[in-house]
């Protein structure tokens, strides 16, 4: 009788290896999910689709952006038609909608770099492609309780630009120019968003130090050319003279201001602008512009597409990397009369060839939370 | 259509009770409030050059606004203004940078040939509009993308600058005060004034405005009228690219970016009706001012700016509650 009894003390077992097994298979995987997937778990893929999704390309930054994307695609031997546009138009649900609409089409096999239009968007985006098993890497909006090393692998990364040190700079080398004393306006972006409220913080941060400068005005400009040439023409009315340095938030703003003082035949008003676009730059080489901020976005949107397709194919693994691979700032480098013609040289006549694995060279450290 | 006493320029002149006076005379009252109002708490606000930065900034959407007048009073309506004006900069600029880059050159044939490509766009929204018998609401909306698209392509996205000294001096020379814009701007404005008030075509936007069947029944081609108007108001969106190039010295696919708002409410601040046959030129020109003067006036007194586009919301429906007599509406839809 003692098989017998064996067999039920093995079949018990083998039922209770059978009930912890499943009851793994439920909770565990919800577990593992909470505490990242097993290096088993995250597939990768020998030729995933490459999406990039953002606003539109009518905006000169974003259509850069999205030249990087293309120029990474090149660099893989494909055409620059591999790249897939999701374009949201600045709706945060045709955003997420053409994602979920991509990872069905790919059955997950999709490396997507994606701006989620606003922060509270890229929660929702990165858990449909953790869900689904894609690679996905953000750039600029995400709130900040989101974090790429919560979701394993397949959150890849997150880039953004911390802009208030930078403009504090721009800031102080205008006021140094203005001799440190006198007024100076700003001209800002759209009120509510972020680089607009940073850079004009930065202006106040550098303004402590110089108790003689009056900060006289600072209006939103909402990153127009049109909007800032009359903003500038009402602030030289109710300022005049007073006026003897203009901060402005950035490059399409500054061209504005520059035109409206051109109408009233002013040529050396100091003016600091940002974001390096081609003309400014070329306006930073003639002393038009006093100086610019380039933030490299060709490469930004280069690296991002970058980072999700290579961890996607496994050629490196992102759980492996310290926290500050996964969420960075991305470069900022100034460009001032002295060095603006090597600068345009470099980067903007010919757009430099960029080696697509060094992920992490040209970033500017760590993302740090307020 | 909704239906008015005073439908129609033709048979307005009938009945001029104190109450179209003052419909008539409103907008242009409020003009003179808001300077007074401005000028009392910032003096530097009255002062000609402060009126030269405004009319500085108000040219090419006064361009815009006239050309957009002439489908508001046939009752129709254009929005496809910020896709030609885009199109029409950005063919200028390369038209322009190939032939020479500056107005010494061959380059000055640049300037008809936006006219022209304003003209074609502005008749392909009426034919579209007319033949397809597409509400002009959605053609011209339509259209408007289609433009902004087409600037898009053409541009892949860059900024085209005109340097060109002999075109700057559009804003650059002035005289009495005032830069050469304006004065192309205002003799533009007689231009739309005489096409209103002393020919045909001008007479039958009002005709078709005013009462469509009885147009047809008096046998004008009523398509034909509508067509026109499309592409004249195709030129005016052209001379108001070219104006809009000359301020700022750039074309791109920007350059039409928020002159469908300002036209709009310019027209209607005017007093020009949008149910078509009541309203002009003059009208837009007093409504463009007193758009821009809130504009300067409110950085000038130092209120923040984002007030200004509530003050300019609260203000187009006072002026539509002004010159609607809302007795004579059976129904709003």
């Amino acid at each position: 009788m003692s098989f017998i009894k064996k067999f039920i003390e093995s079949e018990t077992v083998s039922r209770r290896n059978f009930l912890m097994a499943s009851a793994y298979g439920i909770s565990g995987a919800t577990a593992l999910q909470m505490f990242g997937p097993s290096p088993s778990m995250a597939a990768t893929y020998s030729d995933p689709t490459i999406a990039w999704s953002y606003r539109n390309r009518t905006n000169p930054y974003w259509n850069e952006i999205v030249s990087g994307g293309e120029a990474f695609v090149e660099s893989l031997g494909k055409s620059k038609d591999f790249l897939t546009h999701l374009i949201n138009e600045g709706s945060s649900e045709k955003s997420l909608a053409d994602v979920k609409a991509l990872l069905a089409k790919t059955n997950g096999e999709l490396a997507l770099a994606i701006d989620t239009n606003d922060a509270p968007n890229a929660r929702p985006v990165v858990e449909a492609c953790v869900d689904a098993n894609a690679y996905v890497s953000t750039l600029w909006n995400k709130t900040d309780d989101l974090h790429p090393w919560d979701f394993g692998d397949n959150y890849v990364s997150h880039m953004s630009w911390s802009d208030e040190g930078p403009a504090e700079r721009t800031a102080r080398i205008l006021l140094e120019a203005i001799g440190g004393k006198g007024g100076v306006v700003h001209l800002g972006g759209i009120a509510s968003n972020n680089p607009a409220i940073e850079r004009l913080n930065g202006l106040k941060n550098a303004l402590k130090d110089y108790p003689d400068v009056e900060l006289l005005d600072a209006e939103p400009a909402d990153w127009d050319t049109q909007k800032a040439n009359q903003v500038m023409s009402a602030f030289i009315t109710r300022y005049g003279d007073e006026i003897s340095g203009v901060h402005c938030a950035n490059d399409t703003i500054a061209y504005g201001v520059l035109e409206a003082l051109r109408a009233e035949g002013i040529e050396d008003m100091p003016v600091t602008a940002y974001d390096g676009n081609p003309q400014a730059v070329q306006l930073v080489a003639d002393r038009k512009l006093l100086a610019t901020v380039f933030t490299n976005p060709h490469w930004g949107g280069g690296i991002t597409a970058a980072l999700a397709y290579y961890a996607a194919t496994g050629y490196f693994k992102p759980s492996d990397e310290p926290k500050e691979h996964r969420e960075f700032n991305g470069p900022t480098i100034f460009v001032t009369p002295e060095d603006a013609l090597e600068f345009k040289a470099n980067y903007l006549d010919s757009v430099p060839k960029y080696d697509w694995t060094d992920f992490w060279g040209p970033s500017s450290g760590p993302i740090v939370y307020k | 259509m909704a239906i008015t006493e005073a439908s129609g320029g033709i048979i307005s002149s009938l009945k001029l009770s104190r109450r179209n006076t003052l419909i008539k005379w409103a907008p242009l009252l409020v003009l003179v409030v808001l300077i007074a109002f401005f000028s009392l708490i910032e003096p530097r606000f009255f002062s000609v050059r402060n009126f030269a930065r405004i009319f500085t900034a108000a040219s090419p959407s006064l361009m815009v606004a006239v050309g957009v007048t002439f489908i508001i009073i046939m009752g129709s309506i254009d929005l496809s203004m910020e896709g030609t004006i885009s199109v029409c900069a950005v063919s200028f600029a390369f038209c322009f940078m190939a032939l020479g880059g500056t107005l010494a050159s061959w380059a000055w044939l640049s300037l008809p040939f936006a006219l022209v490509i304003g003209a074609i766009m502005g008749a392909l929204n009426g034919l579209i509009h007319v033949k397809l018998k597409i509400p002009s609401f959605m053609a011209s909306l339509a259209m408007g993308f289609v433009g902004t698209g087409l600037a898009m392509v053409m541009t892949g996205g860059d900024r085209i600058r005109i340097e060109d000294e002999f075109f700057r001096g559009l804003l650059t020379e002035r005289i009495l005060n005032f830069p050469l814009m304006v004065y192309v701007a205002v003799l533009f404005l007689l231009v739309a004034w005489v096409i209103q008030s002393y020919t045909i075509l001008g007479r039958n936007f009002y005709a078709v405005g005013g009462g469509e069947e009885l147009a047809i029944a008096s046998g004008v081609d009523v398509d034909r009228v509508r067509i026109m108007g499309f592409m004249l108001a195709g030129i005016f969106f052209s001379v108001g690219a070219l104006l809009a190039v000359g301020r700022i010295g750039i074309a791109e696919t920007a350059t039409g970016n928020n002159f469908m708002f300002l036209s709009i409410t310019a027209v209607v601040v005017g007093g020009t009706a949008l149910w078509g046959g009541i309203g002009g030129v003059w009208n837009t020109l007093v409504g463009v001012l007193v758009v821009f003067v809130i504009g300067n006036g409110m950085v000038v007194i130092g209120l923040p700016g984002y007030t200004q586009d509530g003050v300019l919301g609260l203000l187009v429906i006072i002026a539509v509650i002004l010159s609607t007599d809302r007795k004579s509406i059976s129904f709003v839809k």
